[in-house]
């Protein structure tokens, strides 16, 4: 199955091309080294904006509502608008915080969406690095962000801080738990970490619909408890507006929670995208196994369109939870993670355990 | 005793946590239960993503030329005059007994050829009404209606008083059984928003055209005072409320 990829995509990394270049050139090595750096920021400023836009635009027309229609045709300047606002806004720091620890909390957060995107196989040539555990790689940076999060609650010296924050380190922790043995159940079918062959593995089909039913129930876990992971609504719990004012970041101001804000809003994506690469086949076009017709179709629509439309998919179901669902209650949000997603995640990787060792899932890998 | 049976009765108060995951049967059924209803939900929010006729959301200052306020939306207080600009004001003062906080007066007279009792001015506070619409609701005749009109907004506290009618005279009923027009003519008295018995009186405000004078007495006001134009000239604004 792994010929399938081969002779249509040349996967290569940014990193591998930097390597390549070194022995001609030190400057084409460096060069590459700065696209990638350039490149993930540059995404990051620019999908930031246009998540937020979006949300916007999604949130008003499912309240009956319009969105931004003021600033540019249909508001698209709006958010754009909203950033040079908090460049240029006061950053206030309390004056009883720990300064040091509120100065560096957002950027822990950020600072973790960020290694994330480094990993991220968008399209067999945009992908910045391959980390060869890739998945452990992506759920150990992430814990960053509720790093972020604890210090930031902690360090503003405030009351609603420091219960937004623990609400979130409960939280994340406990999700985390589900995500993972969601995500294993991935890495037993593809028999691999790195996030490229994970991709490479889904040429005969999307795990999600290869291991009968499986598959459908580790995405339905993983994508909820990566919800949850990212505190975004019906599990916004540690910013509850309604009991914290606005959690851990009220005490936040300026371009610190502007930080926030916009980790908050690529949290949104890398799980839409990491759903996607582990479960619909990242930039993998939808291939029925060996149906060579219908796969060489599905092959004209280029890999970073797939990655973009199902993760444009996923971004939208997550918006639509959002304006759909009330949120939870800390003991309801504990107890669908320990009695409900966690029985259900076992049951489900033992499973898969079955399914790969009897190799009970359509077109085999191994 | 009592506690006991309490807690057969209300198992919430027993201290026991009875969640229905916890029961056998109970955890698949509640599993699909609040996934179906958490579906439904999607599907009410899905309509009104896919159906942009629901939005509600007027975009006010632009659309303000076809915009439409509804039925029952109270603001300004209008005197409702039909096509020949007759109202149906007897000049009862049941208007003027009943608003709570005294933001209407009614100013009667008698005519001057009948001599029989009829409204004047009838002159409206808007500064202290509350759009309570009790005016509108004790007139035994129909007369008032709280328009769509929300633009209420002035330059000037003084223009927050005025006159809603139009003439000063009887009733459209009693005055339709005058048959001679001439006879008709005698009966009836313009009157204008910002003249008389208002804070204004006539006077010449910027961004108000001038208004004229209709009665003799007040030659006090400034511009225009003792012109014998006939013609009324409101404000900008009273031409919309026309």
């Amino acid at each position: 199955m792994t010929g399938i990829t081969e002779n249509i995509w040349q996967a290569k990394t940014i990193a591998q091309r930097a390597t390549e270049a070194l022995p001609d050139s030190v400057w084409f090595a460096l060069g590459y080294m700065v696209l990638g750096v350039v490149g993930v920021a540059a995404f990051i400023a620019v999908m930031g904006m246009g998540l937020i836009y979006a949300e916007r635009k999604i949130a008003g027309h499912f309240q009956c509502r319009l969105g931004p229609m003021r600033v540019g045709w249909h508001g698209i300047f709006q958010t754009v608008a909203d950033t040079l606002k908090l460049l240029l806004k006061e950053d206030v720091v309390p004056a009883q915080s720990d300064r040091f620890l509120h100065i560096l909390a957002p950027l822990f957060t950020l600072l973790g969406t960020i290694l994330v995107l480094a990993v991220l196989p968008m399209s067999p040539i945009v992908h910045v690095s391959d980390v060869n555990i890739g998945v452990v790689y992506v759920g150990a940076v992430s814990g960053f962000g509720v790093l972020g999060i604890l210090l930031g609650g902690w360090s503003s010296n405030n009351k609603w801080s420091l219960l937004g924050a623990m609400r979130a380190g409960a939280q994340i922790i406990s999700y985390e738990i589900s995500a993972t043995l969601a995500l294993l159940v991935v890495v037993l079918f593809s028999g691999t970490l790195r996030l490229s062959e994970i991709v490479e593995s889904q040429a005969a089909g999307w795990w999600i619909w290869r291991a009968h039913g499986v598959g459908i129930l580790a995405f339905l876990l993983f994508f909820v408890a990566s919800l949850a992971e990212i505190n975004r609504t019906p599990f916004d719990i540690p910013e509850g507006e309604s009991e914290l004012t606005a959690g851990f970041h009220t005490e936040y101001s300026g371009m610190r929670f502007a930080f926030f804000f916009l980790a908050e809003f690529i949290n949104m994506f890398i799980v839409a995208a990491m759903t996607a690469t582990l479960f619909l086949g990242g930039w993998m076009p939808f291939h029925i196994g060996d149906f060579a017709g219908f796969n060489a179709i599905m092959d004209m629509i280029p890999p970073g369109l797939w990655f973009t439309g199902k993760t444009a998919f996923l971004v939208f179901l997550i918006m639509w939870f959002r304006w759909t669902f009330p949120r939870l209650r800390v003991d309801q949000l504990m107890r669908l993670e320990w009695k409900v997603l966690l029985p259900i995640g076992f049951v489900n990787l033992i499973a898969a355990a079955v399914v790969v060792l009897f190799n009970f899932y359509f077109f085999p890998v191994r | 005793m009592m506690q006991t049976t309490d807690k057969q009765e209300n198992p919430a108060r027993s201290g026991l946590v009875t969640a229905p995951e916890l029961k056998r049967h109970g955890f698949f059924r509640n599993v699909f239960s609040g996934i179906k209803s958490l579906l439904e939900g999607m599907k009410v929010t899905f309509h009104y993503l896919s159906h942009p006729s629901t939005v509600v959301t007027q975009q006010y200052p632009e659309n303000r030329a076809t915009l439409k306020m509804m039925e029952r939306y109270r603001a300004l207080l209008t005197m409702i005059h039909d096509e020949n600009g007759l109202h149906k004001c007897t000049g009862c003062q049941i208007c003027h007994d009943n608003c709570p906080n005294a933001s209407i007066n009614v100013i009667t007279r008698s005519n001057p050829v009948s001599g029989k009792k009829e409204l004047d001015r009838y002159v409206w506070r808007m500064d202290s009404c509350t759009f309570c619409n009790l005016c509108v609701q004790v007139c035994p005749f129909g007369v008032l209606k709280m328009d769509g009109n929300f633009e209420g907004a002035v330059y000037d506290r003084r223009l927050f008083v005025f006159t809603l009618n139009q003439y000063a005279g009887p009733a459209a009923g009693l005055l339709a059984k005058v048959a001679d027009p001439e006879e008709r003519k005698k009966m009836v008295e313009p009157r204008d928003r910002y003249s008389g018995p208002v804070p204004l009186n006539g006077q010449e405000l910027a961004g108000v055209k001038a208004l004229k004078k209709a009665e003799s007495g007040c030659c006090g006001g400034s511009g225009g005072c003792c012109s014998d134009s006939e013609e009324l000239q409101g404000s900008h604004r009273s031409k919309e409320m026309k």
